[in-house]
């Protein structure tokens, strides 16, 4: 049987972005990398779609970010949390736990 | 505090439209970069690396436009400027009215009226609000 990469769900790139820069700064495509790696590799975000993600986020005051040199010596954005978007990840998170616990209850209802 | 910063980018967005435009290329290109570097360490060849990361990344063109017009879009929640445009609104009104009836501002009524002008305004901004708000998430 193939394994079968989950899209994502419309508003769970936001909290996955938060999530990922919680960890530490980043470019966007250390963004990218970092889902992946601890979605276990089982989330696929379409690459170019993390951008206006990015630039919504950095609107909202949630992320914000400067330029600074990569790994490979080029120069490159990178963005953190802001407080703000610390506040915000936890609800994020917290709304999501609700969510999947009604779906989980309503999918098991007999 | 964290509403300075997008204030200010959003300003600078609107003043230099060009500027703003070639650093957001700058970034979808490092991105490109960087997946066809990838690419190229997973076994392709350079030409066949680049074009898989064109692929992956989709509509560039497309995806700089949308990130353009992000970065000047206005950085308020524009429901809580509405609820401040409603105090202001309930203030001016109260302040008219007693200014109508000739009643002192600093008498207990006046301050009275415009609390009670500022409660209803605030309700119906509450109600609108629960309104607009979508039933699930």
């Amino acid at each position: 049987m193939s394994k079968a990469k989950a899209g994502l769900l419309q508003g769970t790139l936001d909290m996955l972005i938060l999530k990922a820069l919680f960890l530490g700064p980043l470019h966007g495509y250390g963004i990218g990398q970092r889902i992946a790696q601890i979605s276990g590799d089982e989330l696929k975000i379409e690459e170019g779609s993390l951008y206006p993600g990015l630039y919504r986020l950095e609107r909202r005051g949630w992320i914000e970010s400067e330029w600074d040199v990569s790994e490979n010596n080029q120069r490159a954005k990178f963005y953190k949390l802001t407080r703000a978007g610390r506040k915000q990840l936890i609800i994020e998170e917290q709304n999501w736990e609700r969510l999947a616990s009604a779906t989980m209850k309503a999918l098991r209802a007999s | 505090m964290s509403r300075v910063k997008p204030t200010v980018n959003f300003i600078h967005a609107w003043r230099h439209p060009d500027e703003i435009a070639d650093e957001v290329e700058a970034e979808l290109r490092f991105h490109v970069q960087m997946r066809t570097h990838s690419n190229i360490e997973k076994g392709m060849t350079p030409d066949e690396a680049e074009l898989a990361a064109r692929q992956s990344f989709g509509d560039f063109d497309q995806v700089k436009v949308s990130c353009c017009e992000i970065k000047r879009g206005f950085p308020f929640d524009l429901k809580r400027l509405r609820m401040g445009m409603y105090i202001a609104i309930a203030c001016l009104a109260g302040a008219v009215s007693l200014w109508a009836v000739n009643i002192p501002h600093h008498n207990v009524f006046s301050v009275l009226w415009q609390l009670v002008a500022i409660a209803v305004l605030m309700r119906s901004f509450l109600i609108g609000r629960k309104q607009d708000r979508p039933h699930s998430d």
